[in-house]
């Protein structure tokens, strides 16, 4: 055995060039071919529409003559005319719809998130018909968000919608409450629906963690004397914490492009405008592709920043060991 | 430290019974190791006795006090976990702690107890590593100094030693039978592997499917198996047996008529035992002796060198096969006609149940030890 070993040894160091043998070398070529696919597709996907947007947010580009524009710099973003200030950054319109953006996501992310590990802790623990309520449950994360979106606006219609009709009835409120208009609730009644559609999502997510954990544990902690609440606290959340945080992330960067949803449901109110409802009513309605680049183009700054913050935080290692 | 008395003991999951009435008393400060198949129902007593499982009927008691009804953390127990079971996000320190932590005990009284233990086991200077940091013999001890810090009046091993290599099984062994010696609590310890039970043991249960087949002293059972399964379950290589015949049953004891002619007198009591009936006769690989001329003849169809011994299969015809353990090297090759000669001094003989006869004041038996508490089998 040992003989033929070395015996093979010799002609393979021949074929050493540059400090790699040659089956390194087929090695990493192999894996470019795997991954490039992939990298072409992104590029085409990701890569091309981006670079184009982060242009034309330097351009004074209009949705009706698309290949008639001039490079105007930093313009859009911010100017200087006779004194007066211009540009996204010194639109209080922009800003609100950021602020709108920001409160939108750490309240409904923070909602979800605590909902969606009391739901996984139930569906963790064993009763009858546990595989049906898994699959029950992701129901309203099936639905297409504009379709749930239409379903909640009627519910929630001011006349007609069942949920009035249903606190009038019990006598919680005196009077019809038109919540998606009402600046008091419409952002409000926009996370309630995002929470409904939502929490299963992040429900799975946790599920998926809790699984994860070692059994044994809770036997010792059994055996420890260690009342449930605080096992859970003391074991079962630092156990699925970096689960949990990616599932933050993935839902946060999710509600920071919120769009389908407040559109439905709100429309152009700019009492519940998000940031992606902004560039579009730029880019769209008002024509502005220069402006409407630039506002995505600060969407993207904006999420990327947020998103870092948030890692470096919590010592989030995506591609880390998750127990 | 307290004495732990099953009585009547079953359990079963939904229709599946799989513990059928153990009575098993056990004595403060006793070794008891629960040994047998995989299935036997072994692991399931400890976490019946641990309170991990609920009993479905019969009575537990812990040191004269029923605690059926009791959760783990108030029956006095401590456990260690075949996977150890250590808090992976805890250190070392921590993972002793924390038990101590929620039992509301002073952060002095905590700090000694833990720094005790890990003297005790020479883990002092691995308090600060998180488990996966150590190796699987590190953890094991801080799982078993997780137990000792509880102070537990009943220590329950559950394959402790299973995940270990060769090495580390042994010496872990020694320091459990020293931790035994130091702390004289007793010990309920589950294992399939009988050395370890041999060893580690005051007294061994074996135990199959859900029932106790014998209770006994290490030397007890080996010498004196109750049963065919306990003769054949401990002691390794396995006992040879030979189906037999009766052909005489006299006050000395039966004379075995082997299958192709032969006969063999075992010294056991007869009664009940009439000419003709078939028995099992039983004889360890040690005791049987090569011979020119033996009650037996056959061909050696494998040699295993184990260098202080080796084993011969020897080949006894009617796809009979018979395990020789003797000294040293082998002086036989495969293939070779041996004669074996079966001293009846160093024979069991079984009946048709699976019952062992009683022996006579064997020649070749040490008397066995007086085991340390009544027991009975269920």
């Amino acid at each position: 055995m040992s003989g033929a070993a070395l015996q093979a040894s010799a002609p393979a160091r021949e074929t050493m060039r540059g400090g790699r043998s040659s089956l390194t070398r087929s090695r990493v070529r192999a894996a470019w071919i795997f991954i490039a696919p992939t990298l072409i597709v992104l590029i085409l996907i990701a890569g091309w529409p981006l670079a184009r947007t982060i242009w034309f947010s330097f351009t004074d580009a209009s949705l009706n003559s698309l290949a008639d524009y001039q490079f105007i710099g930093f313009e859009n973003y911010v100017a200087n005319y006779d004194g007066e200030w211009f540009g996204l950054l010194t639109d209080p319109d922009w800003w609100h719809s950021v602020w709108n953006t920001v409160w939108f996501t750490a309240i409904s992310v923070s909602i979800e998130t605590v909902l969606g590990t009391i739901v996984a802790l139930i569906l963790n623990a064993s009763f009858p018909g546990r595989g049906i309520m898994r699959a029950v449950i992701l129901i309203p994360w099936a639905i297409p968000t504009v379709v749930s979106a239409r379903m909640w606006n009627w519910m929630l219609h001011d006349q007609f919608g069942v949920i009035n009709d249903m606190l009038l009835r019990l006598g919680l409120i005196a009077a019809p409450i038109t919540w998606t208009a009402s600046p008091d609730t419409a952002l409000w009644t926009v996370v309630m629906v995002d929470v409904w559609k939502t929490t299963p999502f992040m429900a799975l997510l946790i599920l998926a963690a809790l699984q994860m954990l070692p059994g044994d544990i809770y036997e010792a902690a059994k055996v420890d004397g260690v009342h449930p609440v605080k096992v859970f606290f003391r074991v079962t959340l630092p156990l699925i914490k970096p689960a949990l945080l990616v599932a933050v992330i993935f839902r946060a960067l999710d509600a920071l492009r919120v769009f389908d949803l407040i559109y439905v449901l709100t429309a152009n109110s700019r009492d519940t405008m998000s940031m992606s409802v902004f560039a579009r009513q730029q880019l769209v309605d008002f024509q502005e592709v220069g402006l409407g680049s630039a506002a995505s183009t600060l969407i993207f700054l904006i999420i990327a920043l947020l998103v870092v913050i948030t890692m470096v935080a919590g010592q989030v290692r995506l591609s880390g060991e998750v127990r | 430290m307290a004495d732990v008395v099953l009585k009547n003991v079953r359990k079963s999951f939904g229709r599946a019974h799989v513990i059928h009435g153990v009575d098993l008393a056990i004595g403060d400060g006793e070794f008891i190791v629960f040994v047998g198949p995989s299935g036997c129902g072994k692991s399931t007593l400890l976490r019946l006795i641990a309170g991990l499982e609920d009993i479905t009927s019969g009575d537990l008691f812990i040191g004269g006090e029923r605690v059926n009804d009791l959760a783990p953390a108030k029956r006095g127990i401590a456990m260690v976990f075949q996977s150890y079971a250590l808090y992976p996000h805890m250190n070392v320190y921590d993972n002793m702690a924390f038990g101590l932590e929620m039992a509301k005990s002073s952060k002095a009284e905590i700090d000694a107890k833990v720094r005790a233990a890990a003297r005790m086991l020479q883990i002092e200077t691995l308090l600060d590593r998180k488990p996966r940091q150590l190796s699987g013999g590190q953890r094991q001890r801080v799982a078993i100094g997780r137990a000792i810090v509880r102070d537990p009046k009943v220590f329950l091993f559950d394959e402790p030693l299973s995940n270990l290599d060769a090495a580390l099984r042994v010496q872990t062994r020694i320091e459990i039978a020293k931790l035994h010696t130091d702390t004289r609590a007793t010990m309920i310890y589950v294992t399939h592997d009988q050395v370890e039970a041999m060893t580690l043991a005051d007294r061994i249960v074996v135990l199959n499917a859900g029932r106790i087949e014998q209770v006994g002293t290490p030397l007890d059972l080996y010498h004196r198996p109750a049963n065919l399964f306990v003769a054949g379950f401990i002691g390794s290589p396995q006992m040879n047996f030979i189906p037999c015949t009766v052909a005489e049953a006299g006050q000395d004891g039966i004379e075995a008529r082997l299958p192709d002619g032969g006969t063999v007198t075992v010294p056991v009591s007869s009664e009940g035992v009439r000419a003709g009936a078939a028995v099992t006769l039983g004889i360890r690989p040690d005791h049987v002796r090569l011979s020119g001329q033996g009650t037996l003849t056959g061909r050696i169809e494998l040699v295993e060198e184990l260098g202080e011994n080796h084993l011969l299969y020897v080949n006894v015809g009617r796809e009979r096969h018979l395990t020789v353990r003797e000294p040293g090297d082998a002086r036989h090759e495969v293939g070779q006609e041996v004669g074996l000669s079966l001293d009846g001094g160093f024979c069991h003989l079984f009946r048709e149940t699976g019952e062992a006869l009683p022996l006579l004041k064997p020649a070749g038996f040490p008397t066995s030890r007086p085991s340390a508490a009544s027991t009975s089998i269920a």
